[in-house]
């Protein structure tokens, strides 16, 4: 369900992804940027939710958007989590590059429009505010709702 | 030279928590929170949290396992103490479950203190303990144990001068946990469930170096967080007379506003005095009570009126709502079935304040034994003479209104036995009278003043009630069939 928020997070982290992919990146180089992102959310987050509580998330996230992005179907028992994320950045790197720039920014706004689900967008954008920059504006409106 | 050391008091900011604890939260105390789920205790402890931290002063506060992290983020955020800008900035959370399901209490001890020595917070949460207790069942071999951690943790967190709260469900009395006797503080929350009302009440078990309110309190969670009402104190009676409960014969009447019943009453109502208006249904006790607090606002003395009656539309009841209206009359109407007296008194005696009244009317005792809670109904009395004690203490004059069904056998006044505890007593009964029924009333008491003892007939009229003269040519009116006295050369005399 798109909302204006949804856009607001999607412009953040696209803006994050192709700052860390690079001007000219190649499939893994998006890959390599898309986890690195993840990972940096990931330490945000656990210590405050849990490590489990991040990794359900993302499991979550990763179901939904693969349905629409057929690379990141992660076929098989991956075992732990580092399995998992191997799979993944392998299939990313192995896409198109625009494919896995979609497939890896849908991956991320997926999991924070569930992170924000739960716990609201306020709280969301104050506890992800290291790994995103949120344009001001927006925040202003925020602390007025 | 005084040494003495002197323990600061924190305001918890849970209203009704600081008088129960008895001035404030010790500084540095080591305190827990138990009770069964549902409760209240996440709850409470971060109304206290958020209340108390500040960037100076800030707060952690340990998660285990239990209610996952992300539930109590969303849950507790409805709460409207919950600042989102303290989140990160003086209040930080940090989940150990890991830690905890290593089974692992060294770890657990090495997270909490290498967390507590980057951040020097001021106060620390741990919830809940009770997922701590659980896997201490499992421990690792070599880790130390459970007691021994839990002094170590109180150790580590007194030493690193924190005010700390374990949060758990662990009262058991044939096991007692060795965390109570570290901890410094113990509250204790419950909730009952009788029949269609749930009840949630709390006490301080312990709370070391102050003098706690003893016994069971009520609280509401509501959206603005919890809100305690303190049980009622009655203090033990000096001896000195004092304003309110001696008896003085200079002390002021207040005038009833109902023509002759002041008369009856031997000049009008002492000031302070509680009144009971007891009589059976229709029989004009809430007509006598609006016209009571009508009277004190022609006289500038505010009225408060609880109400748990429903009223019927007549030109006397439009009056005390033009009063209520334009806040002449302060107005406490409920239809709840959960209150407790406590509750009942906390904000009659916030309103007394807030109006400054001296007249108070509770309208009736029969509707308010309904409202209230059916777990207090056991101590319906008991709780009445508390809050007759503190209207008293407050120098306010109550007038209480009492359903009483007509016995003609009997002289009862009240079926709580509350007749003994106010200082006037009027009761109202129906005679039948040439195949009418009629209405009397008396003044049965006055304490220490002189009274009418005469019967009175009256009726209530669109004007409110008129008293007649004294029912001289008939006896047996209690009985409710009075005869004509032999002598007599008129009926009953005295309707206008």
């Amino acid at each position: 369900m798109p909302t204006l928020k949804s856009d607001f997070y999607s412009e953040a982290i696209r803006r994050v992804l192709i700052s860390r992919a690079g001007t000219a990146p190649d499939a893994g180089m998006v890959a390599e940027a898309t986890l690195n992102i993840w990972r940096q959310m990931a330490a945000w987050l656990a210590p405050i939710i849990g490590i489990r509580g991040v990794e359900v998330l993302f499991s979550r996230a990763l179901q939904l958007t693969s349905r629409a992005f057929p690379c990141l179907v992660i076929t098989g028992d991956q075992g732990d989590s580092a399995a998992l994320l191997a799979s993944l950045k392998a299939n990313l790197a192995a896409s198109a590059t625009n494919d896995a720039m979609e497939a890896g920014h849908a991956l991320l706004v997926t999991f924070t429009e569930l992170l924000s689900t739960l716990i609201g967008e306020s709280l969301t954008s104050r506890l992800l505010s290291p790994v995103l920059t949120f344009p001001s504006p927006i925040s202003e409106q925020e602390t007025e709702l | 030279m005084n040494t003495k050391v002197t323990i600061r008091r924190l305001n918890t900011g849970v209203p009704g928590l600081d008088q129960i604890l008895g001035g404030g939260l010790p500084e540095f105390s080591f305190n827990l929170i138990v009770g069964k789920p549902g409760t209240g205790k996440t709850t409470m402890a971060h109304q206290i949290m958020f209340a108390l931290a500040t960037r100076e002063r800030p707060a952690l506060f340990f998660t285990v396992l239990g209610e996952p992290p992300l539930k109590m983020l969303r849950y507790q955020q409805q709460f409207s103490f919950f600042d989102l800008d303290k989140v990160n900035a003086s209040i930080r959370y940090v989940n150990l479950s890991d830690e905890v399901a290593m089974h692992n209490f060294d770890q657990v001890l090495a997270r909490i203190t290498q967390e507590v020595e980057a951040l020097s917070p001021a106060l620390v949460f741990v919830d809940s303990f009770r997922s701590v207790m659980l896997e201490s069942q499992h421990p690792r071999k070599g880790s130390i144990k459970l007691q021994q951690f839990i002094q170590q943790l109180g150790i580590l967190l007194s030493g690193w001068q924190a005010t700390t709260f374990l949060i758990g469900e662990y009262l058991s009395e044939r096991n007692p946990n060795p965390v109570l006797t570290v901890a410094d503080g113990l509250l204790s929350l419950e909730q009952s469930v009788y029949r269609n009302s749930m009840v949630r009440q709390m006490q301080v078990i312990k709370m070391r170096g102050q003098a706690t309110r003893p016994g069971m309190h009520t609280f509401r969670i509501t959206s603005a967080g919890i809100e305690i009402f303190p049980a009622a104190v009655v203090h033990v009676d000096s001896g000195e007379t004092t304003a309110a409960t001696g008896v003085s014969q200079n002390r002021a009447r207040l005038t009833m506003g109902i023509p002759r019943l002041d008369e009856m009453l031997g000049g009008g109502l002492p000031s302070g005095y509680s009144l009971l208006v007891a009589g059976p249904s229709g029989s004009g006790k809430t007509i006598l009570a609006t016209k009571f607090l009508s009277e004190g606002v022609r006289c500038g003395e505010p009225g408060v009126i609880v109400a748990f009656e429903q009223v019927p539309s007549r030109s006397w009841i439009r009056t005390l709502d033009d009063l209520i209206r334009k806040e002449q009359i302060g107005l406490i109407n409920t239809r709840s079935l959960d209150l407790s007296i406590d509750e009942i008194v906390h904000n009659l005696t916030n309103l007394i304040h807030r109006m400054k009244a001296t007249r108070v009317v509770i309208d009736s005792l029969s509707g308010f034994e309904l409202a209230v809670a059916p777990t207090f109904r056991e101590d319906f009395r008991e709780s009445l003479f508390r809050m007759v004690t503190v209207l008293s203490g407050l120098g306010v004059t109550v007038l209480m209104t009492s359903e009483l069904e007509d016995r003609y056998i009997d002289l009862r006044f009240s079926p709580y036995g509350s007749a003994f505890l106010t200082d006037a007593i009027i009761v109202q009964r129906y005679i039948e009278v040439d195949s009418r029924l009629k209405r009397v009333m008396a003044v049965v008491k006055v304490r220490a003043s002189n009274h009418s003892n005469e019967i009175r007939q009256f009726e209530i009229t669109d004007e409110g009630i008129e008293i007649g003269d004294p029912v001289l040519d008939y006896e047996g009116l209690l009985g409710g069939r009075p005869t004509r006295m032999v002598d007599a050369d008129t009926v009953v005399r005295g309707k206008p």
